[in-house]
């Protein structure tokens, strides 16, 4: 028996044990499966190492330990045949329960995945359903953006993460990932202190599919890591739903392919919840009553440029080569459109913006 | 016996003069040279050795010493040469102090006795007080720019003695042989890319930087190099300056002054000496310093190293670039039009085109760019590639000739406010010279407010709108239409660590 251990729960044995190096998920699963956490810490864990001060940093940290059918771990996981054999949590982890969609997609989207992607976490949200993403860059923290900016009464975003719950990746989304704690729950089944190693988004992702009820994806390149979620929700027999993108924008490409294998399309959080079965309980607006309807505006060199313009990025060069508008013209009217709220322009590029219409 | 030759020696690009004194005297044979001399300079004593023994002399078999004064300044490469050779022959009485009296020389000898032309001979030539100086022949005509002292040319140091002696005429000093250069690129030949084109005649009538982005076959090499053209023949100053500094380089200068606005491409590679300036012991120019009032394209910018990019920084903002070392520092010209060439990503495609970078490649790419050196450039473009229609059926464009009219037009109204060119309008003045109209205030406003624009950002977005009116050959105020597309020539840089 380690000195000085008397008193700490089972839960301090198994986050020592999943801290130990060449303990990962599946070897922390079967030593979980045969022996009793502290049997486990006395077959496989180093006796240098001090139980009580690691369990020390969780309890310092407000990091809870679920153990596998334990009081705290989300029920529809523990069912699953790669269900974590540990889960960690910071925040509420109660509020997993109730309808899930997970919103995943490409790190590396365009503004339509980004705005299609924070629409969907704002108008889910508010219907009480709860959004489970992966914190990542882009779509997934277009997502949570949306949840967080869904107002009071929403559904509490929920996160599942590759590193350790005190390793925020990526920097850019500390804000974010504390948000996402406070409103929420951030899970991950790596240990404090895990680094964001390539292997763990894989696994990650299976714990998405495995929480989710319906899996959105909004945008993906041919070879994205949305590719291992979908792979991970279809062994489940979750469903797969694919937001259609242009068949020339290579970020839409494999959701445009996942179309055509047959996953329903989610043209909006409608169509979302005819897969949830919770038809009806969506706002009551007429479909296509966002910025396609909006009149487009009077002047014939900006109507012109919102047309050559199209939903996808162009630069002012292609602009005036499609409109046949002097540069000097074309600029004029796009700073016009850009005060209207009709584009944004970045590094050289204008997009259309459906978000404040 | 004692002798004195005048001479100079380089320092960066100016010349310093020189006094080579040596004494022969009697004593154990020997051949010292003192006052700093560097390896090329020290090493004379045994060209001078040869040369004299090949050229029929007699070498005295006596102590000879030579000093270079002033002894505190270090004298750097060769041309040392012949004034040390002259100096021990006058010292030696085989040749008569009163036939060298008020000549200055400089060169470098062979071991055959052949004078071989030193770089710098311009700036040299300056720092030269004498009524005469002889220089190799070669270099005759390069020494002739100066307007100084009398040019007399050298072909060998046999001749040389010749002339001295009164035994024969001086040759006559070459003029330049201007090679027939090939006409330089016409803007004509590019196909399409409005935009480009638009940018490139900005920069050159307003002096403002340019940075082009875009994928690999979008033509930005072929905008950037047809922007010389564009220039206005450089004035007299900015000539002489550019001459002193190709001079100091060892450049050949095959049409005598550089009259035509520099265009210099380092690759990548270069180190920040080569850019910089500096070197041990002869600090020479580099290339920020060659492109003095002309141009310095860097092509595939995001390859240069970090510490490279953003040592232009400094002379960016001041125009000259002061190369300290431990022996000397000196200061180069350097005002130069920085024109930079990138893909949007590593991979080349950029975002709109499939790129297949990772986002931490992509990132990576960014920070090469620091915000200080991206803010420096008027011009951020974005050019794509062109139209296969517009490449296969579209007219020519403009020529050069049209676009470098408007540009000295723009340029002489520029003028006429006190600046060289409308980048260089300070702040305080831009309330003045650049009104714009009220709805163009308001789009400014608008910008600012929205963050789209910072303070620095809009000096420069006024500037070029200033630009963009004169070469419109607007009035005083400068109306939306050239406040907008100032505003789009301006791309705000994509961020790397931003959260999408």
């Amino acid at each position: 028996m380690v000195s000085g251990s008397a008193g700490l729960p089972p839960e301090a044995y198994a986050a020592a044990l999943a801290g130990m190096p060449g303990v990962g998920p599946a070897r922390l699963r079967e030593l979980l499966d045969r022996w009793s956490p502290v049997e486990a810490w006395e077959a496989a864990g180093d006796p240098r190492v001090d139980v009580a001060e690691r369990w020390s940093l969780y309890v310092e940290g407000g990091v809870a330990v679920h153990l596998r059918g334990s009081a705290g771990y989300p029920p529809t996981l523990v069912d699953d045949h790669e269900a974590p054999a540990l889960l960690f949590s910071v925040g509420d982890v109660g509020v997993v329960d109730g309808p899930r969609v997970a919103i995943i997609g490409s790190r590396r989207c365009t503004r339509y995945g980004r705005d299609v992607a924070f629409d969907l976490g704002r108008d889910l949200a508010r219907i009480g359903v709860r959004v489970v993403s992966g914190l990542a860059l882009g779509i997934d923290g277009a997502a949570h953006l949306g949840v967080l900016a869904a107002g009071d009464g929403a559904a509490p975003p929920v996160a599942v993460v590759g590193s350790g719950l005190d390793v925020v990746y990526p920097r850019a989304h500390r804000r974010l990932w504390t948000q996402v704690a406070e409103a929420g729950v951030v899970l991950s089944e790596a240990p404090l202190g895990a680094r964001p190693e390539p292997w763990r988004f894989p696994a990650r992702n299976r714990i998405l599919a495995a929480l989710a009820d319906v899996v959105v994806v909004v945008e993906s390149r041919t070879k994205g890591g949305s590719f291992h979620t979908v792979q991970a929700a279809d062994q489940r027999g979750v469903t797969v739903m694919a937001v259609p993108g242009p068949v020339r924008s290579p970020a839409s490409a494999y959701t445009n392919e996942l179309l055509v294998s047959g996953s329903p399309p989610a043209r909006d959080v409608d169509d979302v919840l005819v897969a949830l079965d919770l038809r009806g309980r969506g706002p009551k607006r007429k479909r296509g009553s966002s910025a396609t309807a909006q009149p487009p505006p009077d002047d014939p060199h900006q109507a012109a440029l919102l047309e050559a313009m199209g939903w996808q990025p162009s630069s002012l060069d292609q602009l005036v080569v499609r409109t046949g508008l002097s540069p000097g013209q074309a600029s004029v009217a796009l700073a016009h459109l850009e005060v209207g709220g009709w584009i944004v322009g970045q590094a050289g590029w204008w997009e259309r913006d459906s978000s404040t219409h | 016996m004692l002798a004195i030759v005048p001479s100079a020696t380089l320092l960066g690009v100016e010349g310093r003069p020189v006094a080579v004194e040596c004494q022969v005297s009697n004593g154990l044979p020997g051949f010292t040279v003192v006052g700093l001399p560097d390896t090329a300079c020290r090493e004379a004593r045994d060209r001078v050795r040869a040369a004299l023994l090949s050229s029929g002399l007699t070498w005295p078999m006596r102590r000879i010493t030579v000093n270079l004064a002033p002894s505190g300044i270090r004298k750097t490469g060769a041309g040392l040469d012949l004034p040390i050779a002259i100096a021990l022959l006058v010292a030696n009485e085989e040749l008569d102090a009163e036939s060298v009296a008020g000549m200055a020389f400089i060169g470098e000898l062979g071991l055959d006795g052949s004078v071989r032309r030193v770089p710098g001979t311009v700036p040299l030539v300056e720092a030269i007080s004498t009524r005469t100086v002889v220089v190799p022949l070669e270099c005759g005509a390069e020494a002739g720019l100066v307007g100084g002292p009398e040019v007399r040319g050298a072909a060998t140091l046999k001749s040389l003695l010749e002339c001295l002696k009164g035994e024969a005429s001086w040759p006559d000093v070459p003029p330049f042989k201007a090679p027939a250069s090939p006409p330089a690129p016409d803007l004509a030949d590019v196909r399409g890319q409005e935009v480009g084109r638009a940018a490139v005649e900005v920069a050159a009538a307003g002096g403002h930087h340019l940075l082009l982005s875009g994928p690999p076959g979008a033509g930005k090499t072929m905008l950037a190099r047809r922007l010389p053209g564009l220039l206005p023949p450089l004035d007299r100053d900015d000539s002489l300056v550019a001459t002193r500094i190709y001079s100091a380089a060892g450049l050949p200068l095959p049409q005598g002054l550089v009259k035509c606005a520099p265009f210099r491409a380092p690759h990548h590679g270069a180190s920040l000496v080569a850019l910089i300036g500096g070197g041990t012991g002869w600090i020479r120019p580099g290339e920020i310093s060659l492109s003095h009032a002309g141009v310095l394209f860097l092509d595939e910018m995001g390859e240069f190293p970090v510490s490279v990019l953003d040592a232009l920084r400094q002379p960016l903002e001041d125009g000259v670039v002061r190369v300290c070392r431990a022996r000397a520092s000196v200061s180069f010209p350097a005002r130069f039009l920085l024109v930079g060439a990138t893909n949007p990503c590593p991979c080349g495609r950029g975002d709109e085109a499939g790129c297949r970078c990772t986002v931490h490649a992509r990132a990576r790419y960014a920070r090469r760019f620091s915000g200080p050196l991206l803010d420096r450039f008027d011009l951020r473009v974005v050019v794509g590639k062109p139209d296969v229609d517009e490449l296969l059926r579209g007219g020519r464009g403009e020529s050069s000739a049209t676009v470098a009219a408007r540009v000295a037009e723009a340029r002489r109204r520029a003028r006429e406010r006190g600046v060289r060119c409308n980048a260089e309008l300070p702040a305080r003045l831009l309330d003045y010279s650049v009104p714009v109209t009220p709805s163009a205030q308001s789009l400014l406003e608008h910008k600012l407010r929205t963050n789209g624009l910072s303070a620095r950002g809009l000096h420069r977005v006024r500037r070029v709108a200033r630009t963009l009116a004169d070469l419109a050959g607007d009035g005083d105020v400068v109306g939306d239409e050239h406040v907008c597309l100032a505003l789009s020539l301006r791309a705000e840089p994509r961020l790397g660590d931003e959260p999408w």
